[in-house]
């Protein structure tokens, strides 16, 4: 498989705060990398830079083999590159198929079709019985959903889900992660920022720990679970995850 | 409410009854109706120049719209489009004898380029800091308008010759003129209807609501307002050059106005903001109602009928915060929600 997103040396600094000190990594393309990392470690940051909400201090990203460091978010949504949000961030007065219709414009020439594309992906994703629906009804949960739906109807190549199954039930996260990885198996790359640790461990075949704007440690989780770095930074205690 | 699936709730009807966003409804359909049959009764002349002024606010105020409803653009400066498009055109006809036909068309398209050269390069501000600029502009045009005497007459006021004639678009019968403004209200009307049904129309929704979500699907923020800002202050010079040309008489210190700016926003205010019949209804209750109020007081007591006024505005803006749009859909029964 070939690289899909290379990384290196990247670096970005608030003022005198290096949130991001000499990063390097890669991702091959239909890869599901998760990544972890305590609450400033830089996750947020890294999303950021590939998504081109922010622009870095110094390094490279190409992606599909093209230097992409310092585009715009639209630059990125248009080249295959999706996000979500940590915080949901609906369109507030428009309804939920509406919401993710708007994703589905960059391919579909007709609002009548990227509302045919969106009816699919809500499905995908469980929302199909709220497409009409005002999007302030939504809960947390069916609003990280939406975040999802609406990466998805880009139609990308690489997803960065950023902790899409934080507060939901443990039969939602089930499902959720049950998307992730089927997404993975149809050649989506995926990179996913994950807290709840059990789902992300489980489901990620690697795995890679962010602190402190460092990769202290990159490889399969079960391997991660006793490194001593990883637990010192992040973890606390070993973990099993039978 | 929580979770229950409300898919089922929208019957498939081919005409609906209450306006919606992107198809035409009964409602919408009387009104214009009813609207043409006041155009060509043939009313007293108070009657006819009520109504001619309603027209024009209510096309004025949707113009306003497409900046401040649809794209979250916010503009206390449309005074600056306006009067933009009122001089082009009465300055081509009175110096250069160019017909307003065409000279309004010239103003539109002055205007626009205003627009996007001031959204190029205010809208990277937020909130109060655009909505300051925007004044700040038209106070600009209004200043400079004043003292570029020699193109626009200054303070002594620009005038065109009363003398009838269709391709100096000016006419004796209100009742022309009635229908003229009818027609530059219902072509703002379709414009918006159209914008708000359609890809470039939901692109704006999305920028207004969330910018950051919206980059993140693809679409250029800057490039989406700024169209959207031309559109509007387009449309808001053409309804300038038909001032003009009912008018015929223009003085810097009223066409540039703050006090036009904010009446171009406070209609689709109380109206609704962001939908299509809002700014509609607003002009249609407020302009009748501070020309009858300036009729009944303004003589007695100096200053009482703007009191009155200010009274109703505010009892409105309190218990109708979505606007004139929201209650009557409330009234209908409609939950109000999810529309924009």
């Amino acid at each position: 498989m070939t690289t899909l997103l290379e990384v290196r040396d990247l670096t970005r600094a608030f003022g005198a705060l290096r949130a991001l000190a000499g990063v390097s990594f890669s991702v091959r393309e239909g890869e599901l990398l998760g990544l972890i990392g305590p609450n400033g470690a830089g996750k947020s940051t890294l999303y950021n830079l590939i998504a081109g909400a922010l622009a870095p201090t110094s390094g490279e990203i190409r992606f599909k083999g093209t230097s992409v460091a310092g585009w715009k978010p639209y630059h990125a949504a248009r080249a295959g590159v999706a996000r979500t949000f940590q915080i949901p961030k609906p369109y507030r007065h428009l309804s939920v198929i509406e919401n993710v219709a708007l994703s589905a414009l960059q391919h579909d020439r007709t609002v009548k079709a990227a509302r045919a594309s969106a009816q699919a992906v809500l499905a995908e994703v469980g929302l199909a019985a709220y497409a009409e629906a005002p999007v302030s009804i939504l809960t947390v949960g069916l609003l990280k959903r939406l975040e999802v739906a609406r990466a998805l109807a880009l139609r990308p190549s690489l997803v960065l889900f950023d902790e899409i199954v934080a507060g939901l039930t443990p039969s939602e996260v089930k499902g959720m992660t049950t998307l992730v990885a089927s997404l993975s198996a149809r050649g989506i790359t995926v990179i996913w920022v994950e807290h709840v640790l059990y789902a992300i461990m489980t489901t990620a075949p690697r795995i890679m720990v962010l602190h402190r704007g460092d990769i202290i440690a990159d490889g399969a989780p079960e391997k991660l679970a006793k490194d001593s770095a990883v637990i010192k930074a992040y973890l606390g205690e070993e973990m099993s995850l039978a | 409410m929580d979770g229950v699936p409300i898919a089922a709730e929208r019957l498939p009807s081919r005409w609906r009854l209450m306006p919606e966003r992107g198809t035409l409804s009964l409602f919408e359909l009387v009104l214009a109706l009813l609207c043409v049959v006041l155009a060509v009764l043939g009313l007293s002349q108070n009657v006819q120049d009520l109504l001619i002024q309603t027209f024009l606010w209510a096309g004025l105020a949707l113009a306003w719209n497409v900046a401040g409803g649809y794209a979250g653009l916010i503009s206390f400066g449309h005074a600056a489009f306006f009067g933009v498009g009122a001089y082009t055109s009465t300055i081509l006809l009175v110096n250069y004898g160019l017909t307003p036909w065409i000279g309004l068309w010239v103003g539109g398209l002055l205007a626009a380029v205003v627009a996007g050269m001031l959204t190029l390069i205010c809208a990277r501000l937020r909130g109060p800091f655009f909505i300051l600029s925007t004044l700040a502009v038209a106070e600009v045009f209004r200043i400079a308008a004043l003292n570029w005497a020699s193109l626009t007459g200054g303070a002594e006021g620009f005038a065109i010759l009363p003398t009838p004639s269709v391709v100096r678009m000016v006419f004796v019968s209100k009742m022309t003129y009635a229908t003229l403004f009818l027609g530059y209200l219902v072509a703002v009307y379709i414009i918006t209807k159209i914008l708000e049904g359609s890809r470039y129309g939901l692109q704006l929704f999305a920028v207004r609501d969330d910018e950051d979500a919206a980059s993140a699907a693809g679409i250029n923020p800057l490039l989406a307002r700024t169209g959207a800002m031309c559109l509007s202050a387009f449309l808001t010079a053409i309804g300038g050059s038909l001032f003009a040309q009912y008018f015929l008489f223009l003085d810097p210190t009223h066409v540039f106005s703050p006090e036009l700016s904010f009446q171009f926003a406070l209609l689709p205010a109380l109206g609704g903001i962001g939908t299509a019949i809002g700014p509609v209804l607003g002009a249609f209750v407020i302009t009748p109602l501070s020309e009858m109020l300036r009729s009944y007081f303004g003589g007695s007591a100096a200053g009482l009928h703007l009191a009155i006024y200010g009274t109703v505005l505010v009892i409105a803006m309190l218990y109708f915060p979505g606007g004139i749009a929201a209650a009557l859909r409330r009234l209908a029964g409609g939950h109000g929600k999810g529309e924009s």
